[in-house]
């Protein structure tokens, strides 16, 4: 196991530099610059805040100097829109709000997802499973903008206490984690409802029911475990995504998280503050990743032996 | 804090929120406080580093500079900083006399010193202001902005702790105007001293921690991309004049939700209410629903240097083939007025277009005339132009709609590119394109800021067009003293620029916005949403 563990950071910590240098490429290729406005700059006050902020060397020595920063004095760099403040500032007070959104949303993904799927599988093509299945295509196939505005104008606006966007108190956060739950539901439904089908129709089940096993026993004992391995493996990228921000939820919602920053870093070319966003959501996607594969090698022991071989 | 002080925490937060049943909006107005959309997450607090017009409205709450806005009169202009002031004959010496009881709101006395450290920094060659140019009226700002002279020769001298004196580079009636602009405002010299000096960009002299102002509020509160809060400054000069208690400003980007959040009671006055929902805004809102006149001109660039753009000929074939009524109508639902037309009506000018036929039968007819004596009868052989607007929904129905009308009208194609903002604002200010979509906004209240856009080979002109007949009407404009003999030299230079189209006027802007009747009091529209928020009162 730990040998795994080690492997995997390994192999985690290369993908993160290569996605990081990536990105450190591909944002300085794209049309514009950080200080484009509405006015068009004179040439000297442009020549001037390029070098103030190193953009007037080289991509090559930009990179170098880029790394030295972040591993000789933990400096993420200045953000080059909103002068004054750090990367690590703007990450700072909006990892929070998007962790806790993310959490909650999580949490109701799996509380009404994977039960959904169990109930759905096990009542293969009768009622329930054909109308669990509907809901979930419909939530699949509703967007976030579509999803979100409707809950806002009907509960929010009608149900005390809770919120039609905005973060100034703490139930706000319900309706845009509803959203997120709703669609990550679907999903985890679909994949639960495709293992457990799979695990149900193995003979080991037949023995189970054979024996004289209730439905409690054969769900729960025998089929979760082997039924919940596709959903296991979907929960790790979708939550390490959540943590880090929907642009959609938080516009609906106006939730001061980090997804908006992915977009508008993006498009207002904040170079430092892009690299720095896709740093923290890559090391968020490895380390989801990692615990998904313990959690994976834990359910299946067929993955213990294949892991130490 | 342990794991049940947090529990009990939260519980007890729960309880109030579902205990309160009022409203944000309500429960802010029993306190006085005005809660209002602004756009975008100000970039900066900072009046030299800021160029938004979200940044705008928060330093003018937090700063004033030597005059200010009357609440009463759109473009009046009341002392501020400054008790009073006078001019020469030719109005290019004015002397500010400052209110000896001026200072910040850490009590440190606001003298002349500080405003012209405030001038020097945003012109200083190493600073890189981006809005440095609002200054250059000051004699020699440019060339010092351009590292061509020394301070000591710019037109700004403290000539006693409480008198500033302004030399300009030419007669300039309009300058308390000018002036109402936030890069006019001073800034705190003892406190940007000890925090970094006055060419560190990166200070942080503006962080609610350090914040040290003159206006009539000081940051309460900033969390990031969530609010920004104002409380009144006790020791604002006219601090007993405030009418509310505080004001907080939420960074709504998107339209649909602000609109969405103001009819759950989260909002005292909107921004903006976007195109696709006025009908509904203004049925589900009759009494708040504003539509106010704007500073602003929304208009298409033609790239001069292109063919066949480079033919006045085809440039006007494209201005008149445009349906402007029906494109106001069907397309902006009326938040706008039609105009051929730059700059909008107001602070006493007006401007007339070259003459036209009446009926939009006749405009089209001369339309297709015009492209063929350019020699592209029925549209053939014209080549087939890109169009750039920015990815907003209604800049690209606008531009489908145009596409439309010219194919309709004159026979021609062209194609639409949607670009990000980034790219769009990055290809039109290299000027690659053909057509571009863009808008202007006046900065202070005169056709100046308008009509000096058509200078040739100026930084926003960006269409390669450029007329030694229009420069010179904008020097002669320049040169005089006389607010009439001016007037008439913009008009002059207005006419030039619109007998050669090198832009395609399209309308000029309505602010549409919801206002809480019920909460908010003595508001008016002003054209450049510049209303004093001081001056706003919240009632419960």
């Amino acid at each position: 196991m730990i040998k795994l563990i080690f492997k995997r950071l390994a192999q985690g910590a290369l993908v993160v530099f290569v996605l990081e240098t990536i990105t450190f490429f591909l944002v300085r290729m794209l049309p514009g610059n950080p200080f484009l406005g509405e006015r068009k700059l004179p040439q000297h006050v442009m020549e001037q805040l390029n070098s103030l902020y190193g953009l007037d060397q080289s991509a090559l020595s930009q990179y170098f100097n880029y790394w030295k920063n972040i591993l000789t004095a933990g400096d993420f760099g200045p953000s080059l829109v909103r002068e004054g403040l750090q990367v690590s500032d703007i990450i700072s007070a909006a990892f929070p709000v998007s962790l806790w959104l993310g959490i909650l949303g999580m949490s109701i993904a799996v509380v009404l997802g994977i039960p959904a799927g169990m109930l759905s599988a096990w009542w293969k093509n009768r009622w329930p499973d054909t109308l669990l299945m509907f809901a979930a295509m419909l939530s699949i196939c509703m967007p976030a903008f579509v999803i979100g505005p409707m809950l806002g104008k009907t509960l929010g606006m009608h149900v005390p206490g809770l919120s039609v966007a905005g973060w100034d108190n703490p139930l706000c956060a319900l309706l845009p984690a509803l959203t997120l739950g709703l669609i990550n539901a679907a999903y985890l439904a679909r994949l639960t409802r495709g293992g457990m089908l799979e695990v149900l129709s193995q003979d080991f089940m037949r023995t189970a029911r054979a024996k004289g096993a209730g439905a409690t026993r054969q769900l729960f004992v025998h089929a979760l475990r082997s039924g919940l391995l596709p959903a296991v493996s979907y929960l790790g990228p979708a939550f390490a995504a959540l943590i880090t921000g929907s642009f959609v939820v938080e516009t609906c919602f106006q939730v001061p998280g980090m997804g908006l920053h992915f977009v508008n870093a993006t498009t207002d070319r904040d170079y430092f503050l892009i690299q720095g966003l896709v740093l923290c959501y890559g090391v968020l996607i490895v380390a989801a990743n990692l615990v998904v594969d313990l959690a994976l090698v834990a359910l299946n022991p067929r993955l213990r032996t294949q892991g130490a071989a | 804090m342990n794991v049940y002080a947090f529990l009990a925490i939260t519980l007890s937060c729960l309880l109030t929120a579902c205990g309160d049943r009022r409203s944000s909006s309500e429960r802010f107005a029993q306190d006085g406080i005005l809660i209002i959309g602004n756009n975008s997450e100000p970039q900066s607090q900072d009046p030299h580093k800021a160029t938004a017009v979200a940044d705008g409205k928060i330093i003018s709450t937090l700063l004033e500079g030597l005059v200010r806005p009357a609440p009463t009169q759109d473009g009046e202009v009341l002392p501020g900083t400054a008790e009073r002031w006078e001019h020469n004959d030719r109005a290019d010496v004015w002397t500010f006399y400052l209110n000896p009881s001026a200072q910040w709101s850490d009590g440190t006395p606001l003298t002349a010193h500080d405003f012209e450290y405030a001038y020097k920094r945003l012109l200083h060659p190493q600073f890189a202001g981006k809005y440095a140019e609002m200054l250059y009226p000051l004699l020699r700002a440019e060339d010092f902005n351009k590292g061509r002279c020394d301070w000591e020769q710019v037109g700004v001298k403290a000539l006693d702790k409480h008198t500033l004196q302004l030399t300009l580079s030419g007669p300039t009636p309009h300058l308390p105007r000018l002036m109402l602009h936030f890069t006019w405002f001073p800034i705190p010299k003892h406190k940007v001293e000890v925090l970094g000096g006055m060419l560190d960009r990166r200070s942080l002299w503006t962080r609610p921690e350090n914040w040290v102002g003159n206006g009539a509020y000081v940051i309460a509160e900033h969390r990031f991309n969530d609010y920004l809060s104002v409380k009144p400054n006790p020791r604002y000069l006219r601090a007993a004049e405030v009418k509310n208690r505080g004001v907080r400003f939420l960074p709504i980007v998107n339209g649909y939700t602000e609109t969405r959040m103001y009819m759950g009671g989260k909002l005292h006055i909107t921004n903006n209410v976007p195109p696709e929902m006025l009908a509904y805004a203004a049925a589900e809102c009759k009494q708040d629903f504003c539509r106010d006149p704007y500073y602003c001109t929304i208009f298409y660039r033609l790239n001069t240097s292109r063919p066949p753009l480079h033919d006045s000929r085809v440039r006007r074939a494209l201005h008149l083939a445009i349906n402007r009524s029906a494109l106001v109508d069907k397309v902006v639902r009326g938040a706008g007025t039609p105009t051929v037309t730059f700059t909008p009506p107001g602070a006493g000018y007006s401007v007339s277009a070259a003459t036209e036929p009446n009926t939009q039968a006749e405009r089209e007819a001369l339309a297709r005339q015009l492209l063929a004596e350019a020699g592209f009868d029925g549209g053939k052989g014209f080549p087939v132009l890109e169009l750039m607007t920015t990815s907003r929904d209604v800049q690209r129905v606008m531009a489908e709609t145009i596409q439309a009308m010219w194919e309709q009208v004159l026979g021609i194609h062209v194609d639409i590119r949607s670009c990000e903002w980034t790219a769009y604002k990055s290809a039109q200010q290299n000027m690659e394109y053909d057509i571009s979509s863009s808008s202007w906004s006046g900065d202070y209240l005169d056709p100046a800021t308008f009509v000096e856009l058509w200078r040739s080979g100026g930084g926003n002109n960006c269409t390669g067009w450029g007329s030694a007949a229009c420069d010179a009407a904008l020097e002669s404009a320049r040169a005089t003293g006389d607010a009439d003999e001016r007037r008439a030299h913009l008009q002059r230079a207005e006419e030039l620029m619109l007998r050669d189209l090198p832009i395609l006027p399209l309308y000029h802007s309505e602010r549409t916005y919801l206002r809480s009747r019920q909460h908010v009091n003595n508001w008016q529209p002003r054209l450049l949403d510049n209303f004093p928020l001081d001056a706003v009162e919240v009632k419960p």
